[in-house]
Order: structure tokens, then sequence, then C-alpha cells
């Protein structure tokens, strides 16, 4: 195995573990705030890393271009879907679990 | 072997998914896993060497699909609050027994096609042999449009008569509220929109490009086309309106018409129905049924008569 490849393992295998970071966050996180934010954060740097360890494998510099505009647009979209979703249920009256616990001390 | 576990993986999940998305016990969790379903079916296009398949099915089956049925859905509790409740009925004792015999029934005939050696004279090789005759380099293109053309016809005479029938049974009233139910007027949906929506047409004109000589064609780019309006009916830049406009009905109509004069043409020079002479009329007839699908789509999304634009 050459030093590229191992370095596209690397990065292959970090973004993986990202990815199930953030599935983990969302399956076991308490509250709508704290999952996007285990989604947003761990996904997108799960995706830039996959993308980077592809684009070291492909040795292509059209590849590499396509790949950075797959990354940049699934963080535009993640971005925007994850405030909507959170707009969303902050408009429909779902606090942060904190908050809700405070409130529940005051009580 | 990598090959092999990646198989083994997407049919695992694709028969979980099927079975998640009939026993889920929400019809909301239904409709997300058929969604998902749809991927998944995608991704085993791809793993079978179809990337036409793949393409159509990721933007048909499960991008504009999943749009149309959720906005049913939303319709649906909106008339029936009931229908989100977890289902008490019990299941007909008739379902298995059907499944099975359905199962059995695809198997078979699965190991007997995979068993049937290929006829010399069977219809792709013939398209193989003639592909140059049609001046396009993607066999499934030559095939769609030149060799069996009537069928391309009818499919979207097809998807227009479904058209018609969803909007002789929507009714009018609240159509709006259900698509958009809060007003979305944060900044980040004009910067959104302002990047995505002309990715969205740059992709969908290079799908319906690259359609003659590797994957791609009108149906996946006008699906693409469509999601895009579908991206601006959700943020209300596009209102279902429903004021009937003559330029939307020749929208819809166009992909047919040329459709039909195209085909209509050779017989004037004593050539066959259909027989569609150069690639330039090729690349008309895709861009037109491109513009006709899009559209065809979307208003089945909205259900209305028309759209209203409206400014950001």
């Amino acid at each position: 195995m050459t030093v590229t490849e191992s370095l596209a393992l690397i990065l292959l295998l970090s973004g993986s573990a990202f990815y199930l970071a953030g599935t983990v966050g969302l399956l076991r996180f308490p509250d709508v705030y704290c999952r996007l934010h285990a989604l947003a954060k761990a996904d997108n740097t799960g995706l830039c890393l996959i993308c980077a360890g592809l684009a070291i494998l492909s040795r292509d510099w059209q590849v590499t271009a396509l790949l950075a505009l797959v990354w940049l647009v699934g963080l535009l979209a993640s971005t925007v879907s994850a405030h909507l979703i959170a707009r969303h249920a902050y408009m429909a009256g779902q606090n942060p679990i904190s908050a809700r616990k405070e409130n529940e001390c005051l009580d | 072997m990598l090959g092999l576990m990646l198989d083994a993986v997407v049919i695992i999940s694709l028969v979980g998914l099927a079975l998640q998305s009939l026993y889920a016990p929400s019809l909301f969790r239904s409709i997300l896993h058929f969604v998902v379903f749809g991927l998944a079916m995608s991704l085993a296009w791809a793993r079978l060497n179809t990337p036409d398949l793949a393409l159509a099915e990721a933007a048909i089956g499960a991008g504009v699909t999943g749009a149309l049925v959720l906005v049913a859905f939303r319709r649906l509790i909106a008339i029936q609050p009931d229908q989100d409740k977890p289902s008490t009925e019990s299941r007909s004792r008739l379902a298995l027994p059907i499944a099975l015999g359905a199962g059995l029934l695809v198997a078979i005939l699965g190991l007997a096609t995979v068993n049937i050696e290929t006829l010399p004279a069977a219809a792709g090789v013939a398209v193989l042999n003639n592909l140059s005759s049609t001046g396009l380099e993607n066999p499934i293109t030559a095939v769609l449009l030149s060799f069996r053309g009537i069928d391309t016809l009818l499919e979207i005479t097809v998807l227009l008569a479904a058209l018609l029938s969803a909007q002789a049974v929507t009714r009018p009233d609240a159509l709006e509220k259900s698509i958009v139910t809060q007003n979305p007027d944060t900044p980040l949906i004009g910067g959104l929109l302002a990047i995505i929506i002309p990715l969205t047409v740059l992709v969908s004109i290079h799908l319906l490009k690259a359609g003659s000589e590797s994957s791609g064609g009108a149906f996946q780019a006008g699906a693409l086309l469509a999601a895009g309006g579908v991206i601006l009916a959700l943020t209300g830049r596009l209102s279902p309106s429903q004021q009937p406009s003559l330029r939307l009905n020749l929208g819809l109509l166009l992909g047919l018409l040329t459709f039909i004069v195209m085909g209509l043409l050779p017989l004037l020079n004593g050539q066959p129905l259909l027989a569609l002479p150069e690639p330039w009329a090729i690349y008309l007839l895709e861009s037109t049924m491109m513009i006709s699908i899009a559209l065809i789509l979307l208003l089945l999304f909205t259900g209305s008569i028309s759209l209203r634009h409206r400014r950001g």
C-alpha cells in the first residue's frame, strides 16, 4: 500500500467514524436541537473527510473539483435544513432540554 | 469480496426497508421508509451497472415520488386527522400467503430469466448493431427515442393523463396551506435558492445533453428540474393558483405536441411513422419533453391548475 493509499484510507475511516458518531447522536440525544447539532456538524465533517479521501484516490483534478462541489452543496443543504427544522421546532414551542430542566426546578 | 459485501448490504437494507414501510406503526413512518427504499433501490440499480435506471430511480422514485407522497399525506391528515394514528386494524389472513406466492412467482421468473441463453437475433443485439444509424452513442436513448419511440410517446401521454386526473379530483380549497405551513422568511432561504436553483438547471441540462452519449435523458432531467420547482413551491416563491394560464398549458403540451409533429413529419417523405431523422430532432424532442415532464411533475406536486410567481 502506497503512502497516498494509506492517507486516503485514514481519511475514509475517520470520515466513517464521524458519520457513526453523528448517527449515534441522532439516536441517543434527548431533544431536537441536540440531535441536529450532532447530525449537522458530525456529518459535514464526515462528508468532508470522505470526499478528501476519494479525491486523493482519484488522482484527477476534475473528480476532485466535483467532490468539492458535492461537499459544498451538502454543507449548504444541511445547514439550511437544520436551521429550518430547529426554527420550526422552536416556533412550535419546543424548549431546549436544559431550559426545560431549569423551568422544572423553578416549579 | 468487497463487491459481494456491498451487494449483501444493499439487498438486506432493501428487504428491511420494504418490510418497515409496510409494517411501520404510522403512515408517516411508512412514507419515510418508502423514500429511503427508493434510494436503496437506486443503489441496487447502480450495482447492477445500469446507471440510467439508477438516475431515474433516484430522481423520480425517491425524489419526486417522495415529495408527492408527502404532500398527499399532508392533505390527507388535513381531511382525516386520525390517519396519522397508529393503525389498530389487523391484517387480512390472506396477506401472508399472497406475499409468499408473489415472492415465489418473482423468484421463479428470475431464475428462468437467468438461465435463458441470449438469442443471436435478440432485440438488444439489433439495437447495438444499428446504433450508428441513429447518430446517438447511448443505446438506451436510441431505444427510447428511435427504435421504440412509440413507447416514449405513450409514456408522456400517460403522464399528462395522470396530471389531468389528479387535477380533476384535487380539492382546490386550502391548497396553499397544504404546501407551505409557515412563512419561511429567514434570509438563509434566499441564499440557498440563489445557489441551488441555478445548479439544478445546470445539472438537468447536463443530464439532457449527456443522454445522447452516456447516462441521462429527458425523464431524469425533467424530474430534477421538477425538484427545483418543488423547492421553489415549498419556500413560497411559486404558489399554486387556480387561474388557468395559457403559457403554462402550452408548456405542459409542448413535449407531446413536438413528439407528434416530429413523428408525423417523416410520413411526408415516405418514411415510416416516428422515424426520427437526425440528432437535432432528438435534441429538440428531448428538450421539449424535459420542460413538459418538469411542469407536469411540479403541477402534480402543487395540485393546482397553474402557478403564480411571488417575489421572495
